[in-house]
């Protein structure tokens, strides 16, 4: 790999990354699914800027199957794409969460409203 | 038996399937406690925990679906937060909690020296003897954690046994947390909340199933982890904001 692409790769792990954090910081991007882009980005930088370690990753894709450097940049496309659709997940999830709250207290609210006026009923009847 | 003063306090019990011991946990915590009153969160449980909770005298809400236990108990602060309650107490539906020493614990909690009191099975010791490995390394892992970004060690960190003022209500509804453990305590702590640990002994679990997984074993210090350190910067965040 040439240092033109380490230091590309790398820049586009740590937008990633910041990106991210970002994203599960603001509650948009639920932590489940951030923490896997977060270890992954972290672990595909460590690879990249270690000499040893790149090595060892390229004969071993190089072997296991060629890729040019289109599939490259289809997959950077991809892993972008795959964090905003989590972030739709997240946001979808997030809406049902605080309505199935909401509805539970507020059932809860109106269930114990009728059943004191029940009681207040039953004292004013005895 | 002394009583709970003129504090309001409410005992919130996450269940999530728990048909089994709800109504024995129910009835304790009514026996022990009965200047408190009970919340019980239904977390969509699909065996009869609802049913067991027919009659009880607890207020009982339910969650559609299993929303998870940190949304659970962000459920209980909201209500306790809505009615004015001044402190409320999380407890385990599995019955390893004996409701004798929430009242020990609450008297600690009246000394006023916490904002939160965590009810702590290693307080003593500070050694996770007798807990199997992985979740001693858990444990040991998350302890040390807290340690280093919040400055002070809490040992037992996944304790279900809390009592929270109300002080602490408004920020634990105004972020994210994952199972109320060692997230929410960095993140209470960095925003200057007191954090105690008061020693509690636990029975073991008998019926039911835990709710860690083997998978959830691998995520739980991943995810916790992150937002460990996530809840330092918006903790800090937070206070500049507000200054």
């Amino acid at each position: 790999m040439t240092a033109a692409g380490i230091l590309v790769g790398t820049a586009l792990g740590v937008v990633l990354l910041i990106w991210v954090v970002n994203l599960i910081r603001q509650d948009r991007l639920y932590a489940g699914y951030g923490v896997i882009f977060v270890f992954g980005t972290l672990a595909a930088i460590i690879v990249l800027i270690i000499p040893v370690l790149r090595d060892a990753a390229t004969a071993a894709t190089i072997a296991l199957l060629p890729v040019a450097s289109l599939s490259l940049v289809a997959i950077v496309i991809l892993t972008f794409l795959m964090v905003y659709v989590f972030i739709q997940i997240t946001v979808l999830s997030n809406r049902v969460m605080r309505l199935t709250q909401e509805l539970a207290l507020r059932n809860a609210e109106e269930q114990s409203g009728v059943e004191s006026r029940a009681a207040e009923r039953s004292g004013s009847r005895t | 038996m002394p009583a709970a003063g003129s504090h309001r306090t409410l005992v919130a019990i996450p269940a999530y399937n728990e048909a089994v011991t709800i109504r024995d946990v129910v009835e304790r915590v009514r026996a022990n406690l009965p200047d408190c009153d009970l919340l019980v969160v239904n977390d969509g449980s699909r065996d009869d925990t609802a049913a067991r909770l027919a009659g009880s005298g607890a207020t009982v809400v339910g969650h559609l679906c299993n929303l998870g236990y940190g949304r659970a108990i962000q459920t209980a602060v909201v209500y306790a937060a809505r009615h004015g309650y001044d402190r409320l107490v999380t407890l385990d539906a599995d019955g390893q909690h004996d409701p004798a020493q929430v009242r020990t614990l609450l008297n600690e909690f009246d000394s006023g020296r916490w904002d939160l009191l965590i009810g702590s099975r290693y307080i003593v010791t500070k050694q996770y003897t007798g807990v199997p490995l992985g979740r001693r390394v858990g444990m040991q892992l998350f302890s040390t954690l807290v340690g280093l970004v919040a400055g002070r060690r809490v040992y037992d960190t996944t304790s279900g046994l809390k009592v929270i003022g109300r002080q602490a209500f408004v920020p634990l509804t105004t972020w994210q947390f994952i199972d109320f453990h060692a997230e929410a305590i960095v993140y209470l702590m960095s925003l200057g909340y007191r954090i105690g640990e008061f020693p509690i002994t636990v029975a073991e679990r008998q019926h039911g199933q835990s709710m860690y997984s083997w998978l959830s074993a691998v995520k739980y210090p991943l995810k916790t982890s992150l937002m460990v350190v996530l809840g330092v910067v918006e903790a800090r965040l937070a206070r500049r904001r507000a200054s």
